[in-house]
Protein backbone atom coordinates (compact mmCIF):
# COMPACT_ATOMS: atom_id res chain seq x y z
CA UNK A 1 0.00 0.00 0.00
CA UNK A 2 1.49 3.08 -0.73
CA UNK A 3 2.15 5.51 1.43
CA UNK A 4 1.41 9.21 1.21
CA UNK A 5 3.57 12.27 2.61
CA UNK A 6 1.78 14.95 3.62
CA UNK A 7 2.89 18.10 1.53
CA UNK A 8 4.12 21.27 3.51
CA UNK A 9 3.28 24.37 2.16
CA UNK A 10 7.49 24.90 2.38
CA UNK A 11 8.61 21.59 0.79
CA UNK A 12 5.82 23.00 -2.21
CA UNK A 13 7.57 26.68 -2.56
CA UNK A 14 10.79 24.66 -1.95
CA UNK A 15 9.98 22.44 -5.21
CA UNK A 16 8.37 25.36 -7.52
CA UNK A 17 11.75 27.24 -6.69
CA UNK A 18 13.47 24.16 -7.71
CA UNK A 19 10.90 23.67 -10.90
CA UNK A 20 11.89 27.86 -11.47
CA UNK A 21 15.21 27.56 -11.29
CA UNK A 22 15.57 24.13 -13.96
CA UNK A 23 13.10 25.76 -15.97
CA UNK A 24 15.23 29.55 -16.43
CA UNK A 25 18.80 27.30 -16.60
CA UNK A 26 16.85 25.58 -19.94
CA UNK A 27 15.33 28.28 -21.57
CA UNK A 28 18.95 30.53 -21.20
CA UNK A 29 20.69 27.03 -23.25
CA UNK A 30 17.62 27.15 -25.63
CA UNK A 31 18.55 30.65 -26.33
CA UNK A 32 22.26 29.77 -26.75
CA UNK A 33 21.32 26.83 -28.96
CA UNK A 34 19.56 28.93 -31.24
CA UNK A 35 22.19 31.75 -31.79
CA UNK A 36 24.40 28.63 -31.80
CA UNK A 37 22.79 27.26 -34.84
CA UNK A 38 21.97 30.21 -36.39
CA UNK A 39 25.76 31.21 -36.61
CA UNK A 40 26.87 27.93 -37.53
CA UNK A 41 23.77 28.18 -40.87
CA UNK A 42 25.09 31.87 -41.35
CA UNK A 43 28.85 30.37 -41.78
CA UNK A 44 27.01 28.34 -45.17
CA UNK A 45 26.93 32.02 -46.64
CA UNK A 46 30.55 31.99 -46.86
CA UNK A 47 30.57 28.94 -48.37
CA UNK A 48 28.53 30.43 -51.07
CA UNK A 49 30.21 33.43 -51.71
CA UNK A 50 33.23 31.64 -51.77
CA UNK A 51 32.09 29.35 -54.37
CA UNK A 52 29.94 31.83 -56.17
CA UNK A 53 32.59 34.09 -56.39
CA UNK A 54 35.73 31.69 -57.22
CA UNK A 55 32.82 30.69 -60.25
CA UNK A 56 32.54 34.25 -61.61
CA UNK A 57 35.94 35.00 -61.87
CA UNK A 58 38.04 33.60 -64.71
CA UNK A 59 40.53 30.46 -64.02
CA UNK A 60 43.39 32.27 -64.04
CA UNK A 61 41.74 34.30 -60.84
CA UNK A 62 39.65 31.80 -59.19
CA UNK A 63 42.16 31.15 -56.03
CA UNK A 64 42.77 34.59 -55.58
CA UNK A 65 39.02 35.64 -55.40
CA UNK A 66 38.35 32.35 -53.19
CA UNK A 67 41.50 33.35 -50.62
CA UNK A 68 40.92 37.08 -50.32
CA UNK A 69 36.87 35.65 -49.63
CA UNK A 70 38.57 32.92 -46.51
CA UNK A 71 40.88 35.79 -45.23
CA UNK A 72 38.21 38.52 -45.02
CA UNK A 73 36.31 35.97 -42.14
CA UNK A 74 39.87 35.05 -40.73
CA UNK A 75 40.26 38.92 -40.23
CA UNK A 76 36.79 40.45 -39.43
CA UNK A 77 36.15 37.51 -36.73
CA UNK A 78 39.49 38.85 -34.36
CA UNK A 79 38.51 42.59 -35.34
CA UNK A 80 34.94 42.42 -34.34
CA UNK A 81 35.99 41.10 -31.04
CA UNK A 82 38.42 43.68 -30.37
CA UNK A 83 36.46 46.64 -31.44
CA UNK A 84 33.03 45.86 -33.76
CA UNK A 85 31.08 44.43 -30.88
CA UNK A 86 32.52 47.44 -28.25
CA UNK A 87 30.83 49.78 -31.42
CA UNK A 88 27.66 48.60 -31.63
CA UNK A 89 27.25 49.13 -27.95
CA UNK A 90 28.82 52.23 -27.60
CA UNK A 91 27.24 54.63 -30.47
CA UNK A 92 23.28 54.10 -30.53
CA UNK A 93 23.03 57.77 -29.80
CA UNK A 94 24.89 58.60 -32.74
CA UNK A 95 28.61 59.74 -32.74
CA UNK A 96 29.33 60.32 -28.76
CA UNK A 97 30.18 57.13 -27.24
CA UNK A 98 28.18 56.21 -24.27
CA UNK A 99 29.71 53.73 -21.53
CA UNK A 100 30.25 50.28 -22.86
CA UNK A 101 33.24 48.65 -21.19
CA UNK A 102 30.93 45.51 -21.01
CA UNK A 103 31.86 45.17 -24.45
CA UNK A 104 35.72 45.81 -24.72
CA UNK A 105 37.72 42.88 -25.20
CA UNK A 106 39.38 43.02 -21.87
CA UNK A 107 35.72 42.53 -20.25
CA UNK A 108 34.89 39.40 -17.97
CA UNK A 109 31.98 39.45 -20.88
CA UNK A 110 33.73 39.01 -23.55
CA UNK A 111 35.03 35.22 -22.96
CA UNK A 112 33.84 32.48 -21.10
CA UNK A 113 31.46 33.41 -18.33
CA UNK A 114 29.14 31.05 -16.04
CA UNK A 115 27.27 33.78 -15.29
CA UNK A 116 26.27 35.45 -18.74
CA UNK A 117 24.77 32.94 -21.17
CA UNK A 118 24.20 35.69 -23.90
CA UNK A 119 26.93 38.00 -25.21
CA UNK A 120 29.32 35.40 -26.67
CA UNK A 121 26.20 33.85 -28.75
CA UNK A 122 25.13 37.19 -30.28
CA UNK A 123 28.72 38.31 -30.49
CA UNK A 124 29.13 35.37 -32.81
CA UNK A 125 25.74 36.15 -34.53
CA UNK A 126 26.93 39.88 -35.24
CA UNK A 127 30.47 38.59 -35.96
CA UNK A 128 29.01 36.55 -39.15
CA UNK A 129 26.86 39.42 -39.94
CA UNK A 130 29.92 42.04 -40.29
CA UNK A 131 31.80 39.02 -42.30
CA UNK A 132 28.57 39.05 -44.45
CA UNK A 133 29.40 43.00 -45.59
CA UNK A 134 33.02 42.08 -46.67
CA UNK A 135 31.73 39.00 -48.71
CA UNK A 136 29.15 41.23 -50.18
CA UNK A 137 32.21 43.87 -50.96
CA UNK A 138 34.85 40.67 -51.93
CA UNK A 139 32.50 39.58 -54.87
CA UNK A 140 32.21 43.02 -56.87
CA UNK A 141 35.69 43.56 -56.54
CA UNK A 142 37.15 40.44 -58.14
CA UNK A 143 40.29 40.15 -61.00
CA UNK A 144 41.69 43.09 -60.29
CA UNK A 145 41.80 44.53 -56.65
CA UNK A 146 44.98 44.18 -54.21
CA UNK A 147 44.73 41.19 -51.81
CA UNK A 148 45.69 43.63 -49.01
CA UNK A 149 44.02 46.54 -50.05
CA UNK A 150 40.80 44.38 -50.02
CA UNK A 151 41.35 43.19 -46.63
CA UNK A 152 41.34 46.67 -45.03
CA UNK A 153 38.79 47.75 -47.01
CA UNK A 154 36.69 44.72 -45.69
CA UNK A 155 38.13 44.95 -42.33
CA UNK A 156 37.12 48.44 -41.87
CA UNK A 157 33.66 47.50 -43.11
CA UNK A 158 32.98 44.01 -41.66
CA UNK A 159 33.71 45.46 -38.42
CA UNK A 160 33.63 49.15 -38.29
CA UNK A 161 30.93 50.57 -40.41
CA UNK A 162 28.18 48.91 -40.90
CA UNK A 163 28.33 48.09 -37.41
CA UNK A 164 27.68 51.79 -36.80
CA UNK A 165 24.80 51.75 -38.65
CA UNK A 166 23.59 48.56 -36.95
CA UNK A 167 23.77 50.41 -33.99
CA UNK A 168 21.87 53.50 -34.84
CA UNK A 169 19.77 51.32 -36.47
CA UNK A 170 19.40 47.76 -35.40
CA UNK A 171 19.37 48.32 -31.53
CA UNK A 172 16.80 49.01 -29.50
CA UNK A 173 18.38 52.08 -27.42
CA UNK A 174 19.19 52.90 -31.35
CA UNK A 175 18.61 57.07 -32.30
CA UNK A 176 17.24 56.04 -35.89
CA UNK A 177 14.68 53.83 -33.95
CA UNK A 178 13.96 56.39 -31.22
CA UNK A 179 13.87 59.37 -33.04
CA UNK A 180 12.36 58.38 -36.61
CA UNK A 181 10.71 55.01 -36.16
CA UNK A 182 13.19 53.29 -38.37
CA UNK A 183 11.90 49.56 -39.05
CA UNK A 184 13.97 46.62 -40.35
CA UNK A 185 14.20 43.63 -38.94
CA UNK A 186 16.16 41.61 -41.28
CA UNK A 187 18.86 44.29 -41.98
CA UNK A 188 18.23 44.87 -45.46
CA UNK A 189 19.08 48.57 -44.55
CA UNK A 190 22.22 47.81 -42.15
CA UNK A 191 23.64 44.95 -43.63
CA UNK A 192 22.76 45.06 -47.12
CA UNK A 193 22.26 48.77 -48.41
CA UNK A 194 25.52 49.49 -45.73
CA UNK A 195 27.40 47.06 -47.96
CA UNK A 196 26.41 47.68 -51.16
CA UNK A 197 26.82 51.21 -51.00
CA UNK A 198 30.61 51.03 -49.77
CA UNK A 199 31.26 48.20 -52.70
CA UNK A 200 29.86 51.67 -54.91
CA UNK A 201 32.31 53.60 -53.34
CA UNK A 202 35.59 51.37 -53.88
CA UNK A 203 34.15 50.68 -57.32
CA UNK A 204 34.45 53.92 -58.22
CA UNK A 205 38.39 54.15 -57.21
CA UNK A 206 38.74 50.89 -58.57
CA UNK A 207 38.22 51.08 -62.11
CA UNK A 208 36.97 48.21 -64.07
CA UNK A 209 38.89 44.84 -65.45
CA UNK A 210 41.09 45.27 -67.96
CA UNK A 211 39.24 44.25 -71.21
CA UNK A 212 35.90 45.01 -69.77
CA UNK A 213 35.07 48.30 -71.30
CA UNK A 214 36.35 48.34 -75.05
CA UNK A 215 35.91 51.53 -77.04
CA UNK A 216 33.23 52.08 -74.23
CA UNK A 217 31.23 49.41 -75.07
CA UNK A 218 30.75 46.97 -71.96
CA UNK A 219 32.16 43.33 -73.06
CA UNK A 220 31.09 40.38 -71.35
CA UNK A 221 33.86 38.66 -68.86
CA UNK A 222 32.16 35.40 -69.05
CA UNK A 223 32.21 33.23 -65.08
CA UNK A 224 35.14 30.44 -66.12
CA UNK A 225 32.15 28.59 -64.11
CA UNK A 226 28.93 29.57 -63.95
CA UNK A 227 27.46 26.38 -62.20
CA UNK A 228 29.21 26.63 -59.45
CA UNK A 229 28.43 30.23 -58.99
CA UNK A 230 24.28 29.24 -59.17
CA UNK A 231 25.47 26.20 -56.45
CA UNK A 232 27.32 28.61 -54.16
CA UNK A 233 24.12 31.35 -54.88
CA UNK A 234 21.47 28.50 -53.25
CA UNK A 235 24.27 27.98 -50.60
CA UNK A 236 24.01 31.71 -50.06
CA UNK A 237 20.39 31.47 -49.78
CA UNK A 238 20.44 28.57 -47.23
CA UNK A 239 22.68 30.43 -45.30
CA UNK A 240 20.28 33.26 -44.61
CA UNK A 241 18.07 31.28 -42.65
CA UNK A 242 20.72 31.73 -40.09
CA UNK A 243 20.72 35.27 -40.79
CA UNK A 244 17.29 36.00 -40.34
CA UNK A 245 17.06 33.77 -37.67
CA UNK A 246 19.86 35.90 -35.88
CA UNK A 247 17.86 38.53 -36.62
CA UNK A 248 15.12 37.47 -34.12
CA UNK A 249 14.92 38.07 -30.40
CA UNK A 250 14.43 35.10 -28.36
CA UNK A 251 13.81 36.40 -25.10
CA UNK A 252 13.45 34.61 -21.93
CA UNK A 253 10.01 34.48 -19.55
CA UNK A 254 6.86 34.88 -21.31
CA UNK A 255 7.56 37.27 -23.60
CA UNK A 256 8.28 35.19 -26.41
CA UNK A 257 10.14 36.22 -29.66
CA UNK A 258 10.32 39.63 -30.54
CA UNK A 259 11.99 41.80 -33.48
CA UNK A 260 15.25 43.53 -32.67
CA UNK A 261 13.13 46.83 -31.81
CA UNK A 262 11.11 44.81 -28.99
CA UNK A 263 7.85 44.47 -31.28
CA UNK A 264 6.05 41.30 -31.19
CA UNK A 265 6.55 38.83 -33.66
CA UNK A 266 7.54 35.10 -34.53
CA UNK A 267 9.42 32.44 -36.87
CA UNK A 268 6.10 32.07 -38.55
CA UNK A 269 6.28 35.58 -39.99
CA UNK A 270 9.64 35.57 -41.19
CA UNK A 271 9.20 32.10 -42.73
CA UNK A 272 6.27 33.16 -45.02
CA UNK A 273 7.74 36.61 -46.28
CA UNK A 274 11.56 34.80 -46.34
CA UNK A 275 9.91 32.14 -49.16
CA UNK A 276 7.73 34.51 -50.46
CA UNK A 277 10.37 37.20 -51.35
CA UNK A 278 13.09 34.26 -52.66
CA UNK A 279 10.45 32.68 -54.92
CA UNK A 280 9.80 36.23 -56.27
CA UNK A 281 12.71 37.49 -56.68
CA UNK A 282 13.66 34.84 -58.89
CA UNK A 283 10.71 34.66 -61.22
CA UNK A 284 11.51 38.60 -61.68
CA UNK A 285 15.19 38.06 -62.05
CA UNK A 286 14.57 35.11 -64.52
CA UNK A 287 11.62 37.50 -66.75
CA UNK A 288 14.14 40.35 -66.44
CA UNK A 289 17.23 38.65 -67.71
CA UNK A 290 16.70 34.98 -68.99
CA UNK A 291 20.39 34.43 -67.61
CA UNK A 292 21.57 31.73 -65.56
CA UNK A 293 23.72 34.42 -62.87
CA UNK A 294 20.82 36.49 -62.71
CA UNK A 295 18.02 34.26 -62.09
CA UNK A 296 19.80 32.65 -58.84
CA UNK A 297 21.14 35.84 -58.09
CA UNK A 298 17.40 36.89 -57.87
CA UNK A 299 16.77 34.37 -54.87
CA UNK A 300 19.00 36.96 -52.71
CA UNK A 301 16.90 39.70 -54.43
CA UNK A 302 14.08 38.84 -53.41
CA UNK A 303 15.08 38.39 -49.28
CA UNK A 304 16.30 41.50 -49.58
CA UNK A 305 13.71 43.23 -50.92
CA UNK A 306 11.20 41.76 -48.16
CA UNK A 307 13.49 41.74 -45.45
CA UNK A 308 12.90 45.27 -43.63
CA UNK A 309 9.39 44.02 -43.44
CA UNK A 310 9.18 40.40 -42.71
CA UNK A 311 7.66 40.61 -39.63
CA UNK A 312 4.84 42.51 -41.37
CA UNK A 313 4.37 42.44 -44.65
CA UNK A 314 1.03 39.47 -46.21
CA UNK A 315 3.38 36.89 -47.75
CA UNK A 316 1.59 37.87 -50.95
CA UNK A 317 2.87 41.64 -51.18
CA UNK A 318 6.03 40.24 -50.10
CA UNK A 319 5.91 37.94 -53.23
CA UNK A 320 4.59 40.77 -55.66
CA UNK A 321 7.37 43.30 -53.91
CA UNK A 322 10.10 40.83 -54.61
CA UNK A 323 9.14 40.24 -58.45
CA UNK A 324 9.36 43.73 -58.78
CA UNK A 325 13.05 44.38 -56.98
CA UNK A 326 13.76 41.75 -59.49
CA UNK A 327 13.16 44.16 -62.42
CA UNK A 328 14.12 47.15 -60.76
CA UNK A 329 18.02 45.26 -59.58
CA UNK A 330 18.41 44.06 -62.91
CA UNK A 331 17.74 47.85 -64.13
CA UNK A 332 19.98 49.46 -61.86
CA UNK A 333 22.75 47.15 -62.99
CA UNK A 334 22.51 48.17 -66.37
CA UNK A 335 21.94 51.93 -64.94
CA UNK A 336 25.62 51.09 -63.26
CA UNK A 337 27.57 49.56 -66.31
CA UNK A 338 26.38 52.55 -68.31
CA UNK A 339 28.40 54.71 -66.15
CA UNK A 340 31.26 52.91 -66.52
CA UNK A 341 31.30 50.49 -63.24
CA UNK A 342 32.23 47.21 -63.63
CA UNK A 343 30.25 45.12 -60.62
CA UNK A 344 31.57 41.36 -61.18
CA UNK A 345 28.74 40.28 -59.49
CA UNK A 346 26.35 43.14 -59.43
CA UNK A 347 26.55 42.99 -55.14
CA UNK A 348 25.59 46.96 -55.51
CA UNK A 349 22.35 46.25 -57.08
CA UNK A 350 21.36 43.33 -55.56
CA UNK A 351 22.39 44.41 -52.10
CA UNK A 352 22.96 47.97 -51.66
CA UNK A 353 20.10 49.68 -54.27
CA UNK A 354 18.25 46.47 -52.87
CA UNK A 355 18.48 46.66 -49.66
CA UNK A 356 18.17 50.57 -49.93
CA UNK A 357 14.54 50.42 -51.46
CA UNK A 358 13.87 47.83 -49.30
CA UNK A 359 13.82 50.24 -46.43
CA UNK A 360 11.98 52.88 -48.04
CA UNK A 361 9.14 50.31 -48.77
CA UNK A 362 8.37 49.44 -45.20
CA UNK A 363 7.57 53.03 -45.28
CA UNK A 364 4.94 52.47 -47.62
CA UNK A 365 2.98 49.86 -47.51
CA UNK A 366 3.54 49.82 -43.52
CA UNK A 367 3.68 53.06 -42.68
CA UNK A 368 1.45 54.04 -39.44
CA UNK A 369 2.75 50.60 -37.67
CA UNK A 370 3.58 51.66 -33.89
CA UNK A 371 6.82 51.12 -32.66
CA UNK A 372 7.05 50.38 -28.36
CA UNK A 373 8.69 52.01 -25.65
CA UNK A 374 7.96 55.64 -26.56
CA UNK A 375 9.53 55.61 -30.19
CA UNK A 376 7.37 57.11 -32.94
CA UNK A 377 5.58 55.08 -35.23
CA UNK A 378 6.61 53.58 -38.88
CA UNK A 379 6.78 56.72 -41.33
CA UNK A 380 7.68 56.91 -44.99
CA UNK A 381 9.30 59.69 -44.01
CA UNK A 382 11.63 58.48 -41.09
CA UNK A 383 12.27 55.43 -43.78
CA UNK A 384 12.92 56.99 -46.70
CA UNK A 385 15.19 59.74 -44.38
CA UNK A 386 17.39 56.78 -42.75
CA UNK A 387 17.54 54.50 -45.99
CA UNK A 388 19.83 57.66 -47.30
CA UNK A 389 21.72 57.52 -44.08
CA UNK A 390 22.32 53.97 -44.60
CA UNK A 391 23.61 54.72 -48.53
CA UNK A 392 26.07 57.49 -47.29
CA UNK A 393 26.97 55.64 -44.02
CA UNK A 394 28.00 52.76 -46.68
CA UNK A 395 29.32 55.26 -49.45
CA UNK A 396 31.56 57.91 -48.02
CA UNK A 397 33.72 55.70 -45.92
CA UNK A 398 34.16 53.35 -48.88
CA UNK A 399 35.06 55.89 -51.04
CA UNK A 400 37.48 57.74 -49.06
CA UNK A 401 39.46 54.44 -47.81
CA UNK A 402 39.65 53.63 -51.48
CA UNK A 403 40.46 56.84 -52.82
CA UNK A 404 43.28 57.19 -50.21
CA UNK A 405 44.69 53.46 -50.93
CA UNK A 406 44.70 54.32 -54.71
CA UNK A 407 46.72 57.41 -53.87
CA UNK A 408 48.96 54.98 -52.61
CA UNK A 409 48.80 53.20 -55.66
CA UNK A 410 47.99 49.94 -52.87
CA UNK A 411 44.72 49.60 -54.54
CA UNK A 412 44.80 47.61 -57.63
CA UNK A 413 47.04 45.04 -59.12
CA UNK A 414 48.97 46.32 -61.53
CA UNK A 415 48.33 45.76 -65.07
CA UNK A 416 50.57 42.81 -65.70
CA UNK A 417 49.45 40.53 -63.17
CA UNK A 418 45.95 41.16 -64.22
CA UNK A 419 47.09 40.10 -67.62
CA UNK A 420 48.92 37.31 -66.15
CA UNK A 421 46.02 36.22 -63.56
CA UNK A 422 46.85 36.94 -59.85
CA UNK A 423 46.68 33.23 -58.89
CA UNK A 424 49.77 32.82 -60.95
CA UNK A 425 51.36 35.80 -59.93
CA UNK A 426 50.51 35.91 -56.26
CA UNK A 427 49.10 32.68 -55.05
CA UNK A 428 51.64 31.17 -57.11
CA UNK A 429 49.21 28.33 -57.90
CA UNK A 430 46.71 27.53 -60.39
CA UNK A 431 43.35 25.98 -59.77
CA UNK A 432 42.95 23.57 -62.68
CA UNK A 433 46.59 22.45 -63.28
CA UNK A 434 46.44 19.95 -65.69
CA UNK A 435 43.79 21.66 -67.76
CA UNK A 436 44.54 23.60 -70.82
CA UNK A 437 41.66 26.34 -70.98
CA UNK A 438 42.42 30.10 -71.69
CA UNK A 439 41.21 32.65 -70.11
CA UNK A 440 39.81 34.63 -72.59
CA UNK A 441 38.03 38.44 -71.89
CA UNK A 442 35.66 37.90 -74.38
CA UNK A 443 32.99 35.51 -74.89
CA UNK A 444 30.86 34.05 -77.55
CA UNK A 445 27.77 34.19 -75.18
CA UNK A 446 25.60 37.28 -75.43
CA UNK A 447 26.08 39.26 -72.59
CA UNK A 448 22.14 40.01 -71.82
CA UNK A 449 22.91 43.10 -69.34
CA UNK A 450 24.88 44.78 -72.46
CA UNK A 451 24.28 48.28 -73.93
CA UNK A 452 24.55 48.80 -76.80
CA UNK A 453 25.55 52.33 -76.99
CA UNK A 454 29.24 53.37 -76.24
CA UNK A 455 29.36 53.88 -72.87
CA UNK A 456 31.98 54.17 -69.76
CA UNK A 457 35.72 54.34 -69.28
CA UNK B 1 49.56 30.03 -14.64
CA UNK B 2 47.06 32.03 -15.74
CA UNK B 3 43.58 30.26 -14.40
CA UNK B 4 41.27 33.07 -12.65
CA UNK B 5 39.58 30.43 -10.25
CA UNK B 6 40.88 28.41 -7.71
CA UNK B 7 36.73 26.58 -7.17
CA UNK B 8 34.06 26.13 -9.14
CA UNK B 9 31.84 27.08 -6.20
CA UNK B 10 29.99 30.26 -7.61
CA UNK B 11 32.06 30.81 -10.33
CA UNK B 12 31.50 33.11 -13.01
CA UNK B 13 34.23 34.86 -15.33
CA UNK B 14 36.48 31.80 -15.18
CA UNK B 15 38.76 32.57 -18.41
CA UNK B 16 42.58 32.25 -18.08
CA UNK B 17 43.39 35.94 -16.91
CA UNK B 18 40.22 36.78 -16.43
CA UNK B 19 41.09 38.58 -13.40
CA UNK B 20 43.86 40.31 -14.78
CA UNK B 21 43.19 43.37 -17.12
CA UNK B 22 46.40 44.23 -17.72
CA UNK B 23 47.04 40.41 -19.61
CA UNK B 24 44.03 41.06 -21.12
CA UNK B 25 44.92 44.47 -22.75
CA UNK B 26 48.62 42.92 -23.89
CA UNK B 27 46.95 39.66 -25.26
CA UNK B 28 44.29 42.26 -27.40
CA UNK B 29 46.97 43.86 -28.38
CA UNK B 30 48.89 41.36 -29.92
CA UNK B 31 45.88 39.80 -31.55
CA UNK B 32 45.42 43.57 -32.91
CA UNK B 33 49.41 43.21 -33.69
CA UNK B 34 48.65 39.87 -35.81
CA UNK B 35 45.98 40.96 -37.99
CA UNK B 36 48.35 44.27 -38.81
CA UNK B 37 51.30 41.90 -39.19
CA UNK B 38 49.41 39.19 -42.02
CA UNK B 39 48.13 42.59 -43.92
CA UNK B 40 52.05 44.10 -43.97
CA UNK B 41 52.94 40.74 -45.22
CA UNK B 42 50.42 40.39 -47.68
CA UNK B 43 51.72 43.80 -48.69
CA UNK B 44 55.16 42.86 -48.89
CA UNK B 45 54.17 39.43 -50.62
CA UNK B 46 52.34 41.28 -53.39
CA UNK B 47 55.35 44.05 -53.82
CA UNK B 48 57.54 41.25 -54.33
CA UNK B 49 55.91 39.55 -56.30
CA UNK B 50 54.20 42.31 -58.78
CA UNK B 51 58.05 43.49 -58.79
CA UNK B 52 59.49 40.48 -60.66
CA UNK B 53 56.38 40.63 -63.40
CA UNK B 54 56.97 43.98 -63.82
CA UNK B 55 58.07 44.92 -67.83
Amino acid sequence: MDETIPLSLESLQAQIATQQSTFEMHQAMNVEVFYWWCTAIMLMIHAGFLAYEMGASRSKNALAAGVKNILALACIIPTFYLFGWWIYNAFPNGLIPIDASGALPWAASMGPDLSDMGTGIFWAAFALFGATTGSILSGAVIERIRVSAFLILTVFLGSAVWILAGAWGWHPDGWLLTELGYHDVGASGVVHAVAGFFTLGVLINLGARTGKFIDGVPQTIAPHNLPMTLIGLMMIIFGFFGFLGGCIIFNGGDLGWTTIYNTPTNLSAFAFNTLMGFSGGVIGCYIATRDPFWTMSGGLVGIISVAAGLDLYSPTLAFMIAVSMGFVAVGFAKFLEKRGIDDAVGAVSVHGFTGFVAVILVGVFAGGTPNVNGSPDITLYGQTLSAIIMALVGFIPGYGLSLLLKKFNSLRVPPEAEVLGIDEVEMLAKPYPEATTPASKESEVPNKLANTEPQGA
Amino acid sequence: MGTSITTWENATAYFTFADNPAALVFFALGSAGIVIGLIATIIQHENEAFKKIKK
